[in-house]
């Protein structure tokens, strides 16, 4: 079936091309170049996108509590490493416990964000950075003095708290030896490309399973689906389960192809940045699909790597174009909220 | 007493203090259609919440009493524990997901599936059959005599077919044992009104239990078996098919208590101050259709309706609550009712009937709710410390807050008291106070006597009367308590769905005001 | 009925009290702790009352306010590029950053009267976004005064301008009684005392009580004939003036004025400082925000030289980190718990 698509769905994206290709003259670089770190950024950073998804249709809105299932990765490699589990052993372990761990917490999210409807978004930063903090107690105060080092390399030389820079090499290369697809210099393994490919075809058939229907029931109306019998409670942990354990499976591929972890900054607004890619997409904060995940992605990491490039080359100087790049992440987030929820205020008069 | 489908014994629920049902008994039979009827407030919906689990009922402290679902004593948690057990509704407002499809819509929550990774892979999780449910949906739809394009989104249909589509989702179940209508026909015409009544015989025939709620009362007549009549909450009277007349189920529902006393109406001139030009309002569950109304100056004009038929929604699209369509002239001018301090400044003025949440500052004083409005809004109290800030002149206000206590009886420890510690009919002579302090030309009162007890209500008819003939105020009183109308206004507005259905003198029949409140028409029609 | 203290007040002052006794045992000075709580104090307070307007118009907290920060950072940087000084500078620079405060102000209102029920996460994200743009403006901005440059290489202003030289401390050195060991700044304090005197006697007036009934009950207000968002235009520009003022008092204090990304920390330690006084979310007191921003900042305070003793520095901004995020956290549960009730 053609859809007709929406030209308030195309403002955003078109907006998005138009500066690309701007910023791509001034900075002047190859467009190979250009072509290879954006498809290394979209491999890190897609599944993160198509996490956003799930709560979006069940009505929450974007769910920046997905910093959580990042974080949850992160604190899986380092306990995996401190056991001094390593190559591939290591990496289905923290695979495996960060997905459960994930989906624990999601349920804990879920049930949190059930008591404070129609104020998710806003609960659901809250919780991400309360999470930030605790996890940083954990890493900065835990180790060392509750938690038992085993694995001495890990921590600072005072005994106590992790170092910022753990290396992931022992991961990476079980996941390189199986194979690997190069884009210009850049090596992405085909292990984790199937990954990708599994999570974004698995996102569209559960838009078509009757759960997904249910989803799609509770986010356009949560009174009219509870009055079908649709347990709209349960519908919502679902989601957020889902989407806690997305993040934290793109948190996974996203390391491991990088191969080392910045273990206090590494998963630092990535929330947000998610966010921003799937708005760039044309999505808004009460509807998205993957065909949005997929070319925001694209969209916003073009315009991240140009416009850096852009401003040195243009202004002489490279901070104007951080600067612009991160308004546009920002801003671009301001701007969805405030055009959706005048749109919802106007609907209800 | 197997041949039941449901037995409801000695329901009692209260809303906080309110009783809201009182001792209903009731037994619907296999495949017999049971019409409920009764007017607003008497306890219709609640029942109906409670028979199929809404939430609502559990988080407002539940019910005592039992429903016997099945010869089995049952007490539904969720809505989805009652579609369980095979328990149906079709709301007056619809539960359809407007941007899904009809067939979408029609076999929400049992879809069809195939299933891809064969048996193993759980119902939940298996992928739609989409086909498969258009045709499921198509037959359903044609079942019921009604044709209509199975992809459209049903936010795009219309709000008969819509009707439809709810009734075919409900009736596609296969297991239904009993179907909950709540005033199902209300937005349809005549024809498919007739479409929907053989389709519930039919479903009857096949066994299943109809439980109907209409204020349509020729319709009541025409497919029930047993009719029961709901007034504050108590079954006022049963009939069986044989005894059912239009007649006397009006009476029954609205009421037989006339007022002793009716006021000597005064002769004025008629002279318009407000004109209503058909005048919509879109207010959510009072929809007022095409109002064509003239107010007198100096009248007291009484709205009433059923709820939710539109007898509060036009003081509201007057204050600019919703938005309205239509032209609403006040003298010759046109008011744009948007702009709602300009209203207030032409002498126009609306105590709300949702006290607690429009109507007062809970958290402020006796005094400052007196004075709000008029202090406010028309800058009366005003003096000017050091000649710029404007604060408020104490001594005046003492003086006014004093006399109103004084003059409408409103029991409070002092001015100074929360609002909120008062009992409900205190805080709407504080509501009185405040609008009497701003001298409206027209006052519109919505339910004044709701949540009051007899002795304030007393007072506060009075002083909506004092008011009327000392200040020469026209008021326009919403209300659903007909005797207390009938005893003040000088003409009476009677609305149905939307619209209105008769102006009555208030010493009309009460028959004629029961046909007026259902819209039925074959009586004065000759 | 705000007034009874509750749980989360008396744990905070317990655990106050436990790191003051814990400060004793590691031989802590404690005069000198208590001498820089009162300073701790007042920097921060101002900024706190920046909550006060909006919370009582019932636009929500002030997750915006480094929109009011920025107004005040531009204020002070003309002042400084005009080389003003001491007191009469300082002065200058709260009035120098009243114009931009206001303009600011009206626009962040335009915005938040768009996203009414939802302002908290719209004033966020109004934050984030307007940081960039500033940041932009402090690269390119054309001052002149060399202190205030970047001393080599790049263009713009520098982060951390020094006030040493211009108005740094005044308030703090002005009137300093010594009580024992103690020093208490005098005239540090009677300038937050006459700014909460301000805001008090502000709600008092004609506006500011109307300011009170619209954040109790909107649809009231309405049908008495105010103009709902002129009224929280009002309280949002109120707001958004008084956070101007407060950077200005933080950094006479701290001695250096911050750019570029700092406005942005100071928006969730003032949130959660109001709420920790005792206010809810939906009628805010100066005594809330008096009681509130003493323990928070006092525990902050307390917090890092223990920290320091046991040799994990970082741990007292996690702690407080994890404080702040924590009462927001609470505030919103227990908002919603009544507003079902």
């Amino acid at each position: 079936m053609m859809k007709k698509v929406r030209k308030d769905e195309l403002i955003v994206p078109v907006t998005f091309i138009v500066f690309s290709i701007l910023c791509f003259f001034l900075s002047g670089i190859s467009f190979l170049f250009l072509a290879e770190q954006v498809a290394l950024r979209f491999i890190r950073n897609i599944i993160l996108v198509l996490a956003l998804i799930f709560p979006i249709m069940a009505g929450m809105g974007l769910n920046f509590a997905v910093v959580i299932g990042t974080m949850i990765t992160q604190a899986c490699f380092i306990i995996v490493l401190n056991f001094n589990i390593m190559g591939g052993r290591g990496a289905a372990l923290v695979l495996l416990i960060s997905l459960a761990a994930a989906a624990g917490v999601g349920y804990v999210i879920g049930r949190l964000l059930n008591k404070v409807r129609g104020r998710e978004m806003v609960t659901s930063i809250v919780v991400g950075f309360l999470a930030n903090y605790i996890y940083q107690l954990i890493f900065v105060a835990g180790f060392g003095t509750v938690i038992h080092v085993f694995n001495k390399k890990l921590v600072l030389s005072t005994g106590i708290g992790v170092k910022n820079m753990v290396d992931l090499k022992t991961f990476k290369e079980v996941f390189d030896n199986l194979g690997v697809f190069r884009i210009g210099k850049a090596k992405i393994s085909m292990l984790l490309l199937v990954m990708i490919i599994v999570c974004g075809f698995f996102v569209f058939y559960l838009m078509h399973t009757p759960l997904g229907q249910r989803i799609k029931a509770v986010g356009m109306s949560e009174e009219k689906a509870a009055n079908i019998g649709i347990d709209t409670d349960r519908v919502r942990i679902i989601v957020i389960v889902l989407s806690t354990v997305f993040a934290a499976l793109g948190q996974f591929v996203y390391l491991q192809n990088i191969g080392s972890l910045n273990v206090y900054t590494e998963h630092l607004d990535t929330e947000k940045f998610a966010c921003a890619a799937l708005l760039a997409g044309g999505a808004s904060i009460r509807k998205a699909g993957v065909k949005n995940a997929f070319i925001g992605v694209v969209l916003l990491h073009t315009l991240f790597v140009l416009s850096p490039l852009a401003g040195r080359n243009a202004f002489a100087n490279a901070s104007l174009g951080e600067y612009f790049r991160s308004f546009v992440a920002y801003g671009i987030i301001a701007f969805a909220l405030v055009v959706n929820l005048r749109l919802e205020q106007k609907g209800e008069k | 007493m197997g041949e039941y489908v449901l037995e409801v014994r000695n329901l009692e629920k209260y809303y906080g203090q309110n009783k809201v049902l009182d001792k209903v008994n009731l037994s619907i039979k296999k495949g017999q259609i049971y019409g409920l009827i009764g007017a607003n407030g008497s306890g219709k919906s609640t029942l109906m919440n409670i028979l199929f689990g809404n939430s609502v009922i559990s988080g407002t402290g539940g019910y005592s009493g039992d429903v016997i679902f099945e010869g089995e004593r049952t007490r539904f948690r969720s809505t989805t524990e009652a579609i369980g057990r095979g328990i149906g509704m079709i709301y007056q407002e619809f539960m359809l997901i407007p941007e899904m499809t009809v067939a979408e819509n029609i076999k929400l929550t049992r879809e069809n599936t195939k299933s891809i990774f064969g048996k193993a892979s759980g119902s939940m999780l298996s992928f739609v059959d989409k086909r498969k449910d258009n045709e499921d949906a198509a037959r359903v739809l044609e079942q019921l005599g009604f044709q209509i394009d199975n992809s459209y989104l049903v936010k795009n249909i219309s709000v008969n077919a819509k009707q439809f589509v709810e009734i075919a989702r409900e009736v596609n179940k296969e297991d239904l044992k009993l179907l909950l209508l709540d005033e199902p026909t209300a937005v349809l015409g005549d024809e498919d009104a007739g479409k929907l009544i053989k389709v519930l015989k039919e479903l009857a025939k096949k066994g299943t239990s109809v439980l109907f709620c209409s204020h349509r009362l020729h319709e009541i007549c025409q497919v029930c078996d047993h009719v029961t009549v709901l007034r504050d909450g108590q079954v006022i009277s049963d009939y069986t098919k044989d005894e059912l007349d239009m007649h006397t189920l009006a009476r029954d529902m609205i009421g037989y208590d006339v007022a002793a006393v009716k006021k000597e109406h005064l002769n004025r001139e008629k002279k318009e101050i407000l004109k209503f030009q058909d005048f919509s309002v879109y207010m959510p569950g009072e929809y007022l259709d095409g109002l064509n109304l003239d107010v007198y100056q100096g009248e007291i004009l009484g709205l009433t309706s059923l709820s939710g038929h539109g007898k509060l929604a036009v003081g509201y699209g007057v204050m600019g609550q919703f938005p309205v369509r239509g032209e609403l002239l006040h003298g010759s001018a046109a008011m744009e009712v948007k702009n709602v301090r300009r209203t207030i400044e032409q002498g126009i003025f609306l105590l709300p009937d949702d006290r607690k949440n429009m109507g007062l500052l809970l958290e402020h004083s006796v005094r400052d709710n007196i004075i709000f409005s008029g202090f406010y809004g028309r800058n009366l109290f005003q003096k000017k410390m050091g000649g710029i800030f404007p604060v408020k002149d104490k001594k005046e206000i003492e003086r006014y807050v004093e006399e109103q206590i004084e003059k409408l009886e409103i029991k409070c420890e002092s001015a100074d008291q929360k609002v909120k510690e008062l009992s409900g009919g205190n805080q709407q002579k504080v509501c009185i106070a405040r609008a009497v302090l701003v001298a409206p030309k027209v006052l519109f009162v919505m339910e004044p006597t709701r949540g009051v007890d007899i002795g304030a209500k007393e007072k506060i008819l009075d002083m909506l009367v004092q008011i009327n003939r000392e200040q020469g105020t026209t008021i326009v009183v919403a209300s659903s308590e007909l005797e207390e109308l009938k005893r003040i206004s000088d003409r009476i507005a009677v609305f149905c769905e939307g619209k209105l259905s008769q102006i009555l003198p208030p010493d009309a029949s009460d028959e004629e005001f029961a046909f007026a409140f259902t819209g039925e028409e074959e009586e004065d029609g000759q | 009925m705000d007034s009874r203290i509750k749980l989360p007040q008396i744990i905070i002052t317990v655990f106050m009290a436990a790191l003051f006794v814990l400060a004793g045992f590691l031989g802590m000075d404690i005069p000198e702790l208590i001498s820089g709580s009162f300073t701790k104090f007042v920097m921060n307070g101002v900024l706190v009352l920046a909550m006060i307007p909006m919370i009582n118009a019932g636009v929500g907290m002030n997750f915006g306010l480094p929109v009011g920060i920025v107004a005040g950072l531009l204020g002070m940087c003309v002042a400084i590029q005009l080389r003003m000084t001491g007191i009469a500078g300082f002065l200058g620079a709260v009035a120098l950053s009243v114009v931009p405060a206001v303009l600011l102000g009206l626009i962040y209102a335009k915005i938040l009267n768009m996203v009414k029920g939802k302002e908290d996460i719209a004033a966020i994200f109004i934050g984030y976004s307007f940081i960039p743009i500033m940041n932009f403006v402090w690269t390119v901005i054309p001052f002149t005064n060399r202190e205030m440059l970047y001393p080599v290489g790049a263009k713009g202003l520098r982060p951390k301008i020094s006030l040493e030289n211009y108005f740094g401390n005044v308030l703090n050195e002005l009137m300093v009684l010594k009580l024992g060991k103690i020093s208490v700044p005098l005239g540090l304090l009677i300038t937050y005392a006459v700014m909460c005197l301000l805001v008090y006697g502000f709600f008092k007036t004609k506006g500011g009580s109307v300011m009170l009934a619209v954040g109790e009950n909107e649809k009231f207000c309405q049908l008495s004939g105010i103009r709902i968002d002129r009224v929280r235009t009002m309280a949002i520009v109120l707001s958004t003036v008084i956070g101007a003022a407060g950077i200005c008092v933080y950094a006479q204090t701290y001695g250096f004025v911050e750019l570029y990304n700092a406005p942005l920390s100071h928006s969730f330690p003032a949130v959660s400082a109001i709420l920790i006084g005792g206010c809810i979310g939906r009628q805010a007191k100066i005594s809330h925000a008096v009681l509130g921003t003493y323990l928070y900042q006092t525990i902050y305070l307390l917090s890092a030289p223990i920290a320091n003793a046991i040799l994990i520095p970082q741990m007292s901004e996690i702690v407080r980190m994890i404080i702040t995020n924590g009462i927001i956290l609470y505030a919103f549960l227990k908002q919603e718990r009544r507003r079902r009730q």
